[in-house]
Parts: C-alpha cells; sequence; structure tokens
C-alpha cells in the first residue's frame, strides 16, 4: 500500500514537474508572451499612472481686465498665482476671450468689468464673471471653484475690514479645517495604481491561461498530452502553476515601480496582501481556465477573455466610482473579483488595512475563485475524461 | 521475452455514432501480437474514429475493445501506459526544440532524469534525427516531423503502436524511410497498427482490414485479399492500334474489364476462357499490331477497386 502511494505520487511529481517545465520554456521561448506578461504591465502602469491623473490644476485660464485699476490687477495676480490656474494670456474683450475657448487655447476665462475698484471702494455690490468650458465638467467646477472661494475671502475680509473700522467685532464664522487622510496630497496615483494592478493581472492570468489552454486542443497537443497516462489535475496544475508565478512577480514589479514613482505607500501587512493576490490569482486563473473549456480555438478564447475583462475592469471601481453606478450594477460588482482585489489592495497598501478591515473584500474572493476553480475543473475534467 | 497471451487487440462490434450519422458500424476484429495491421478505406470511411476508440479518446456509441489485454472502457489508464499514439495531424509542440518534445512526453509517461535522456537519445539516432536535437520542431520538414512522432509515441517502449496515416503527405523517399522504421519495429515484436491511403504501402502488413463507409467489409493477407477478390487473370497488353482493338474486345464473354494502362491496355479476363496467348491472338484479330501480352499480379488497387464496385451493388 505504501509503496503503491509512493509510486503513485512520484509519477505525479514527475508530470506535475515535466508540465510545468515545458510550460516554462514555451513561455520563454515566446518573446511576445514574455512583453505581455512582464513588460507591457509595467509600461501600462506608467502611462496610467502619469495620464489618468483625475487631479485638476492648472487649467489654463485668459484674463479679461476691463477694469484696469490697481486692484483688478492685484486680484488678478494672486488668483493665478494659485496653481489652480494657469495664466494663458490677456485678451482686450469677452468675444476674444470666448474665441480662446472656443479654440481650445483656454478653459476659463476670468472677466473683470469696467468700475470694480470702484464699486468695491464704494460699497456697491461687485461683480466679476467667469466663462467655462464645461465639456470637462470635473475641470470646469474645479475652476470655478477656486474663482469664487478666492473672491468668497476677499468678500470676507472687507466685510471684516470695514466692522472694525465702524468699531463693530466681527461676527464669529465657521472656519473649515480639511485633513485628509491616506492620501494626503490627494493625487490620483497612489489611488489607481493598486487598481490598474488588477486589471493588468486580469490580461496575464486569464487571458493567457484561456488563450495557451484553447491552443493545445487548436493545435491537437491537447489529444496527444490526453493518451499519456497523465492525470488531468497534475496537467492543469503544471499549466497554471506558471502563470500563477508570474502573477505574483506582476504584482511584486508595480508595488514596487508604484512606491518608486507615484509615491504609493506600503502601510500595511504584506501577509494580507499576499492572501489577497493568492486568492485573486485564484479567481483569474479559474476564469481564465473556465474560458478556455468554452473555446474551439485561440480566436474564441481571446473573444471569451475580452467579453469577460471589459465589464470585470469598467465595474471595478478603479476607473469609475461604485457609488455612482445604478443599484443593480453596484450588485453585479460584488461578483466582481477585480473589485474586491482593488479594494484589498488599497486597503493594504495605502490604509495598512489588516484581516479585520478585509475580510469581507477576502471572503469574497475566496468564494469567488473556488467557486469558479471548481467549475472549471470539473468542466475540464469532463472534457478529458 | 516472456511468451504473450492473446491478441494484441479484440474487437466486438463497435460502433460509433454522431448524431444520427454512424462513423464506425458494428466493427470486429482482432489484431495478433506482433503483426502490422492495416487499416485502409478512403476519406471518411472511419478510420481515426476507430483508433479514437481503442485509445481511449472517444467512448464507443456500443460494442467492446480491449487492448494490450485491457478493456478500454473500464481500464482506459492501463490502456494508455501500454500503446503509444501517432495522431493524423502531427500534434507535437511546434514551438519547443526536438529533443525538449521527447523529454516531455517521456516524463508523461513516467520516466524522469539519466533514464529518459539515455531514451531520447536512443530513439533520436534510431529515427535519424540525433543531428536535429536542438531544431525547433516546426522547422523540420515533414518526413523529419513523422519520425519524431514516431519517436515520441515510442518512448515508454509500447507493445503496441497506433500509427494514424502516419506517411500522409511525405515524399516517396521519406515514406519509404519510415516504412523501413516500421517494419524494423515489428521485427523486434511490437505490434503496429497503421492507416492508410497508400495501397503500395499496405502491401507490407501482415494483415489488411479494409473499411468502408464505417464497415469493415475485407479482412485478410494482402495476398489472400487479392484471391478472394481479384480471382480473375490480370494481363497487361502493349503494341500499336491498343486504343481501338481494346474497346472492340470489350463485349466479348470472358472478358471483364479492359481498361487504358499507359500506353498499353489493362485487362481482366475469365481464367477459365482466356489467357495471355488467347488474347493476344484477340486483340491482334480486333486489328492491333506487334501485340505482347504479359500476366500481372492482381494488385491492392485492384482489390480496392472490386470491394468499392461491390459496395456499389454488384456482387463479387
Ligand atoms: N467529432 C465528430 N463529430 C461529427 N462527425 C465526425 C466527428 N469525427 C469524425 N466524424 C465523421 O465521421 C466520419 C469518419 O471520420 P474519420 O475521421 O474516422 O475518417 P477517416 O477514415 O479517418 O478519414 P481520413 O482518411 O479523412 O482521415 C467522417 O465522415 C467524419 O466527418
Ligand atoms: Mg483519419
Amino acid at each position: 500500500m505504501s509503496a503503491e502511494s509512493e509510486k503513485f505520487w512520484s509519477t505525479a511529481r514527475r508530470q506535475l514537474a515535466a508540465v510545468f517545465r515545458k510550460e516554462v520554456r514555451q513561455t520563454i521561448r515566446d518573446k511576445r508572451v514574455m512583453v505581455l506578461l512582464i513588460v507591457a504591465p509595467l509600461v501600462q502602469t506608467v502611462i496610467f499612472g502619469f495620464a489618468v491623473d483625475f487631479d485638476v490644476d492648472r487649467v489654463p485660464t485668459v484674463l479679461v481686465d476691463q477694469d484696469r485699476s490697481d486692484q483688478s490687477r492685484l486680484h488678478a495676480r494672486r488668483l493665478l498665482a494659485d496653481q489652480t490656474l494657469r495664466f494663458a494670456g490677456q485678451v482686450g474683450g469677452i468675444p476674444e476671450a470666448e474665441q480662446d475657448l472656443d479654440d481650445g487655447k483656454a478653459a476659463a476665462a476670468l472677466i473683470f468689468t469696467p468700475g470694480l475698484a470702484s464699486d468695491l471702494a464704494s460699497q456697491r455690490p461687485a461683480e466679476v464673471q467667469v466663462l467655462l468650458d464645461g465639456s470637462d465638467p470635473n475641470r470646469a467646477m474645479v475652476a470655478s471653484g477656486a474663482v469664487s472661494r478666492y473672491f468668497g475671502e476677499v468678500g470676507e475680509r472687507l466685510i471684516r475690514e470695514r466692522l472694525e473700522a465702524a468699531g463693530r467685532p466681527a461676527p464669529a464664522q465657521v472656519v473649515l479645517v480639511p485633513r485628509v487622510l491616506y492620501n494626503p496630497r490627494l493625487k490620483s496615483a497612489p489611488y489607481i495604481v493598486p487598481g490598474i494592478a488588477g486589471t493588468l493581472l486580469v490580461i496575464v492570468t486569464t487571458l493567457v491561461t484561456a488563450m495557451g489552454l484553447a491552443r493545445e486542443r487548436e493545435m491537437g497537443t491537447m489529444e496527444q498530452v490526453m493518451v499519456t497516462p497523465i492525470r488531468p489535475l497534475w496537467l492543469l496544475i503544471g499549466k497554471l502553476l506558471p502563470f500563477l508565478v508570474i502573477g505574483i512577480f506582476d504584482v511584486l514589479l508595480l508595488v514596487a515601480v508604484g512606491s518608486w514613482l507615484f509615491e504609493v505607500p506600503l502601510r500595511g501587512s504584506l501577509l494580507v496582501g499576499a492572501v489577497g493576490v493568492l486568492l485573486y490569482l485564484f479567481s483569474t486563473l479559474g476564469v481564465g481556465l473556465l474560458i478556455s473549456t468554452l473555446s474551439q480555438n485561440q480566436q474564441q478564447a481571446f473573444l471569451g477573455g475580452f467579453i469577460f475583462m471589459m465589464p470585470a475592469i469598467l465595474l471595478s471601481g478603479v476607473m469609475t466610482p461604485i457609488r455612482g453606478m445604478p443599484g443593480w450594477l453596484q450588485a453585479i460588482t460584488w461578483l466582481n473579483p477585480v473589485r474586491h482585489f482593488a479594494e484589498v489592495m488599497r486597503g493594504v497598501l495605502l490604509r495598512g488595512a489588516g484581516f479585520t478591515d478585509l475580510w469581507f473584500q477576502l471572503a469574497c474572493l475566496a468564494a469567488l475563485g473556488v467557486g469558479v476553480m471548481a467549475l472549471a475543473v470539473a468542466r475540464f475534467r469532463t472534457q478529458l475524461g | 521475452m516472456t511468451a504473450r497471451v492473446g491478441p494484441a487487440i479484440v474487437v466486438r462490434d463497435l460502433t460509433r455514432r454522431f448524431g444520427t450519422f454512424v462513423a464506425v458500424d458494428r466493427v470486429s476484429f482482432e489484431v495478433e501480437q506482433g503483426e502490422i495491421f492495416g487499416y485502409l478505406g478512403a476519406n471518411g470511411a472511419g478510420k481515426s474514429t476507430t483508433i479514437r476508440m481503442l485509445i481511449g479518446l472517444l467512448a464507443p456509441t456500443s460494442g467492446q475493445a480491449t487492448v494490450a489485454g485491457h478493456d478500454v472502457a473500464t481500464a482506459p489508464g492501463r490502456v494508455k501506459e501500454s500503446i503509444g499514439y501517432m495522431s493524423q495531424k502531427f500534434s507535437l509542440y511546434l514551438d519547443l526544440p526536438v529533443e525538449e518534445n521527447l523529454l516531455f512526453f517521456g516524463a508523461a509517461y513516467g520516466l524522469e532524469g539519466t533514464a529518459l535522456r539515455a531514451r531520447a537519445a536512443e530513439l533520436l539516432e534510431r529515427v535519424g534525427l540525433d543531428a536535429q536535437h536542438e531544431a525547433t520542431t516546426g522547422d523540420l520538414p515533414g518526413g523529419q516531423r513523422q519520425r519524431l512522432a514516431l519517436a515520441c509515441a515510442l518512448l515508454h517502449r509500447p507493445g503496441l503502436v497506433f500509427l494514424d496515416e502516419p506517411t500522409a503527405g511525405v515524399d516517396p523517399v521519406a515514406r519509404r524511410a519510415f516504412w523501413d522504421l516500421i517494419r524494423e519495429l515489428a521485427r523486434g515484436g511490437t505490434t503496429v497498427f497503421v492507416t492508410t491511403h497508400y495501397l503500395d504501402e499496405a502491401e507490407y502488413c501482415r494483415r489488411i482490414g479494409l473499411m468502408v463507409d464505417g464497415k469493415l467489409v475485407a479482412l485478410d493477407t494482402p495476398a489472400g485479399l487479392k484471391r478472394t477478390w481479384v480471382p480473375d487473370r490480370v494481363l497487361v497488353a502493349r503494341g500499336r492500334g491498343l486504343a481501338e482493338a481494346g474497346p472492340r474486345l470489350g463485349g466479348a464473354p470472358g472478358v471483364r474489364a479492359v481498361a487504358p494502362f499507359g500506353a498499353g491496355l489493362h485487362l481482366r479476363v475469365d481464367p477459365e476462357r482466356f489467357d495471355a496467348a488467347r488474347v493476344a491472338a484477340a486483340l491482334r484479330e480486333a486489328g492491333a499490331e506487334a501485340v505482347e501480352v504479359e500476366e500481372a499480379a492482381p494488385t491492392l488497387e485492384d482489390v480496392f477497386l472490386a470491394v468499392v464496385d461491390r459496395d456499389a451493388g454488384g456482387a463479387p
């Protein structure tokens, strides 16, 4: 009995090692796959980190100063000194400013109408106009916010000065002191890089696994393997293991690049992160396997991978906040491993969250991973059996 | 070697349907230990489907098969350990070096370490690919690929190999070289089950099974098949004016078939009524000149045509 089980395990080990080795050799020899697995995630993280910048500053602004007073010049200088607005030139009148907005030379125009200084001095209501390019609503909001915040402060100061000049105490006011936790400079990159890692792993693991197995089917090599006494389970593990390793390597790479280029912190426990990564890769590999069992050839597998990837990435909360989605879509995102993984990674990296904070996401990942993998393995084995 | 018991393959009423289409229809046969068994048939006759059922890639719709002493339905694992298989479509890893394919499949059969390497080297030499062991498999020409595929099927020293059209699309010289390997294998005691389209190759087989539309319609040695299916005397005539004289002879009693054959004529006649001399006389009478007639041995092609003719309606 023990001799028998020893023989079983030694054969199993040989077969598993053979498949693993073969898979690694094939992957290393295929330059395109190597690029897909290692260079592409790196390049994409860097590009996304820089390009997908939700921070809005330096909104190009033209100035129309028809008042031409010391006062108007002072306010223009102070307002544009803030990094939010960037001086993009001065024009004579509103039509020219509109033209600049039309041409895209500026996204905002700051207009001081004649009489601004005298209105302020004589305590009449003064008016400052802002023309905004609303095609990027986020940017328009930021620009108008910056102008109204500035003139709000100007107005407040004027009131205070006048009350004090009249010998009356200034009224108590509410002062807002925001303090931002976890990502104090409110940069986008630290928020987006952990999410990007999740979406890139889908490509590396789901797509490559699905295509790899479909290729074996298409080329007939699967049939040749199936007439050997190799067990489907060892075949499967040997085929998936290299991509698990590459997936883990990619995570480490992305976290390193993130912290080096984008100041993504690493506050939490590596153990929690590792558990998240493993559970996540389990589900993405499972999806890849499942897709391959549903495809006859590489083309179908590629299509299947894409059909999974597009919604998985869009509904992950990485690109657009989940809270902004309709309720039924929000419900669907619970089934999306990318969402849970992005939350785990952000939690671990940015907030230093541990098991107690993230147990729900980890449990979701585990349930999804085990469920998908079990389904895929069952399909795979009946197809081979 | 120890004495082997029982036939290498026993097939009883093996049937496979795809929907309503019957690809293999109640086929029964036995293959003896150590013989080269040829399985012949036109495209779609059901050759590959039969093999796929015998090696456990496809479940039979009904019927039984015992391969290397193991029931295909109940012990597919044992069957797989005992056989080698070369599929009709080349199915090794094209992107790997030649040697890596051998090492992978050898390990899949449970070989390891130096034993595996030695076995791979031995087979590479045997199939004449030792100089190509580092070449990328996809770069090999057709004949070398087929020899590599054979080597992969032999790694674990199976007593029985299934070769599905191993010489399809390979040039004549490479075909000859491949058949030398097959015959060497059989001399060493390995049972070979081989399918082919080429009737000249089938002459190398000890016995031949003929498949037509999923049915096994004939099974015998090449000589036996010829005796049974081509009882006529086959004659080849050469001379001048045969193109005109031949058809005139066509209707005569005792002349079963006349067909042009190169510049000459191919005739099948009733041996009771005609021999070479009488046919020569008859052709001269019909206007041909300088006539020479020789008796020819019937070929498997004659057998194949007779079988297909019978199947198309007539009786032998
Ligand atoms: N998986 C399948 N589904 C449906 N029909 C099939 C399937 N496999 C084979 N067939 C059909 O069964 C018939 C026999 O096919 P098979 O491959 O056994 O023929 P073959 O004798 O090997 O022919 P060839 O010389 O072309 O290889 C063909 O008509 C084929 O189309
Ligand atoms: Mg075939």
